[in-house]
């Protein structure tokens, strides 16, 4: 798929994500050892667009299964579509076959509701299975992915196995809110996407942010940068300076200072408690101009 | 180069991290894919052996002093000819980091190291700051081989050479003086982190070197977080510490939840059963069951907190007040010697700050010597009465009494009155008994005496009150 590292990094930039060379190799080895790839880190700092722009990188189709407590297999893997068997039994029915034939008419493919991990694993073309926020799915459904994971095959009773024609791109996210169980964490490679550093996150402004100058990039990313090492609830992430350097331009403003900054605290701050623990430290915490 | 990855694999695990078969199979993998460019082979094992980012120090560590500073003539030696270590060679290691952009004795000239360190710290220069590191790490001298179990001490003496404590003592005034704001003032804590950080990795290095593959061990196993003793911990492992036992606490709760879960109904309840078979004609359809209680212990923590034991009685009393709901009720006292409750100030707190206003406004200690009769004396007479005969009554102390008398005649009472009494004794087993400790005088008393001395134990022992 990727020859070298720095293959990958190419492809990556040139779909407009920015990353440090360590998390590239990273990613690479996921791919080359065709192993799952668990990305911790704070929110907000890209990992499930990492997930999206390694699709378009390798075009293949992305498919996303987002957890959420109380998911289940039903939701997860994948469901008889009970209405439509009804419905085709009551038209057989009408017609008089006997049971076999009945049962050979309803538990087809075509009556087969294919949720998000099924998909994966019988898409013909290459996919990149993301599922995203594992930490908010039940203990339950963490060892039913596991053995997903592990052969990359399921057998549905009625049908027989299905087993994945191109081993899929897996990528799995979380906040780290639970803690995983250690078979999980064994079975993958570990990613920890940390806030950029000053210069990563100046690429990034002046990517997303078109047109910003190139000074008020600066002042900007060293306010977010200095903000990240206060004691905070929540820290501001990149989408936060993003949005914060986007309303800034709107504003106008040429210069960040201590009134712009106190204006638009609530953007970068989003609990009320960090906002007014900041709020009149700002001229302390502004870059020196 | 595989040999030297599982060597690596097993330094780790001595270091405290498990690390399994298949996670060296994919670090082996994962090396052959990237080859051996120093900042893709650090990747491709670290991507593949760490499993959860607290453990990324200690790897990075490891990393650094067997790949990098062990001489490579020890991996390469067979047979255990210990004879062969290239002491040549290492010396010349030793003199390269000695010797590397040294400061020299001339070039210190007039301004003492503490002044020089006030500056570099001042203006953020590093480069200052590492030389001034080698500087502290010469005055040393040679170390030998014993020494690596005081590293502490070494570290401590490192920085007196070179005026820390009396620079820390300038920052402060300047810091007062000037009105120092608190980027500024954070910039230079990290100034005098990396300075320490810096000495430890030198003095650590320096040992490695001379001492090859045995001290590279002991520094491993020093470093395992789960198994260094509670009194032996500095403020950052305390914080670590801290921080696993939120985690320890988490799992617990969750453990518990599921194995509740699973047993959701206890036996048949045959009074509503047949009762609600009368709806059906005296046919029981519907099964009624019991429901399975789940046994909430009611606890009462009897916590010393003089001197050593006081972070273990913190980390105890952290640990069950994070996983307070699984008990009917906690009561807690602290005691030197005198008791008072503290109970009170857990109530619907974040248990950081209700852990330093009990340990500031309780009135606990007199002398500030652990007195445990006189905490049994007044614990029987003014507590007793009030405390349910159903609880689980747990003592975390090291039992030293300062040759006080013993009152083993309350203790006797107070076990006679709760469900059972559990000590936690936070120094090890072969201390008890000596000096001034007495835990054999009173160990009668206890249904069970556990040595505690650290994280790994402290998990053993919290399965016992569950």
């Amino acid at each position: 798929m990727f020859g070298s590292v720095e293959e990958l990094q190419k492809k990556l930039a040139a779909c407009d994500y920015i990353t440090d060379r360590h998390v590239v190799t990273i990613v690479y080895l996921a791919l080359k050892l065709q192993k799952p790839l668990l990305v911790e880190g704070p929110a907000g700092v890209g990992k499930t667009e990492l997930a999206k722009v390694l699709a378009q990188a390798t075009n293949s189709r992305l498919i996303r299964l987002q957890c959420y407590e109380g998911l289940d297999e039903a939701k997860a893997l994948y469901e008889w579509n009970y209405q439509k068997q009804l419905l085709r039994l009551h038209v057989a029915q009408t017609q008089s076959k006997d049971w076999e034939e009945a049962k050979q008419d309803i538990f087809t493919p075509e009556f087969l509701l294919r949720r998000p991990l099924l998909e994966a694993l019988s898409s013909e073309e290459p996919v990149v299975l993301l599922i995203d926020e594992v930490d908010k799915s039940d203990e339950e459904f963490e060892s039913f992915l596991l053995e997903i994971l592990s052969d990359y095959q399921v057998t549905i009773p009625e049908l027989g196995t299905v087993r994945s024609n191109h081993i899929p791109v897996v990528v799995l996210t979380s906040n780290s809110s639970r803690e995983f169980g250690d078979a999980l964490k064994r079975r993958c490679i570990h990613l920890y996407l940390d806030y950029p550093t000053f210069e990563r996150e100046l690429d990034i402004i002046h990517l997303k942010v078109p047109g910003i100058k190139d000074c008020l990039a600066q002042q900007i990313v060293s306010f977010v940068q200095v903000l990240r090492k206060q004691r905070l609830k929540k820290a501001p992430s990149i989408a936060e300076t993003i949005d914060w350097a986007r309303s800034i331009m709107t504003l106008g403003s040429k210069v960040v200072d201590e009134e712009i900054v106190q204006g638009t605290l609530n953007i970068l701050l989003k609990y009320q408690s960090d906002i007014d623990k900041i709020y009149n430290k700002v001229s302390s915490l502004l870059p020196k101009m | 180069m595989e040999e030297k990855i599982l060597e690596f694999g097993r330094l780790l695990r001595k270091g405290g991290l498990s690390i399994s078969f298949s996670q060296i199979a994919d670090a082996l993998r994962a090396t052959a894919e990237v080859g051996f460019q120093f900042k893709d082979f650090y990747q491709a094992l670290a991507c593949t052996m760490i499993c959860e980012k607290a453990d990324k120090p200690l790897f990075d560590k490891m990393f650094r002093l067997f790949f990098l500073t062990l001489p490579v003539s020890q991996h390469d030696r067979k047979n255990g000819d210990g004879q062969l270590v290239n002491t040549e060679n290492a010396g010349y290691f030793i003199e390269l980091a000695r010797s590397a952009e040294g400061i020299g004795q001339g070039r210190g000239g007039g301004a003492s190291p503490a002044l020089l360190l006030v500056k570099a710290v001042r203006d953020g220069n590093y480069s200052l700051l590492n030389q001034l590191a080698q500087l502290a790490f010469k005055s040393l001298g040679n170390s030998k081989r014993e020494d690596l179990a005081n590293l502490e001490q070494l570290i401590v003496q490192a920085k007196v050479s070179i005026g820390w404590y009396e620079a820390v003592n300038r920052l402060e005034r300047i810091r007062e003086k000037e009105k120092v704001n608190e980027i500024t003032y954070s910039r230079w804590l990290e100034c005098l982190n990396y300075l320490e950080d810096r000495i430890k990795e030198l003095l650590e290095e320096y040992f490695v070197i001379t001492f090859g593959q045995d001290a590279l061990e002991e520094i491993a196993s020093a470093a395992n977080i789960r198994e260094k003793e509670f009194y032996q911990l500095n403020n950052i492992e305390i914080d670590e510490i801290r921080k696993r036992i939120t985690k320890l606490a988490r799992k617990l709760a969750s453990k518990y939840a599921r194995r509740y879960r699973r047993a959701k109904h206890g036996e048949i309840d045959m009074r509503r059963t047949v009762r609600n078979a009368l709806k059906t004609g005296g046919t029981p359809v519907c099964l009624r069951y019991r429901k399975k209680k789940l046994s909430k212990p009611e606890i009462v923590l009897l916590c010393d907190v003089s001197g050593s034991v006081a972070v273990f009685s913190e980390f105890m009393l952290q640990l069950v007040y994070t996983i307070q709901n699984r008990f009917r009720s906690v009561r807690s006292f602290l005691f030197v010697d005198r008791i008072e409750e503290v109970t009170n100030y857990f109530h619907n707190k974040d248990i950081e700050a209700a852990l330093q206003e009990a340990f500031s406004k309780a009135h606990f200690s007199y002398s500030g010597f652990s007195d445990y009769g006189k905490v049994f004396t007044i614990f029987a007479t003014k507590y007793l009465s009030s405390i349910s005969p159903k609880s689980t009554l747990i003592i975390l102390g090291d039992a030293r009494n300062n040759w006080r008398s013993d009152e083993k005649d309350f203790l006797k009472q107070i076990s006679e009155h709760v469900r059972k009494v559990l000590w936690f004794n936070p120094q090890p087993q072969s201390t008890w008994d000596s000096e001034d400790s007495i835990m054999k005088v009173y160990a009668p008393y206890c249904r069970q005496v556990f040595e505690c001395r650290n994280l790994a134990q402290l998990e053993e022992v919290i399965e016992a009150i569950l």
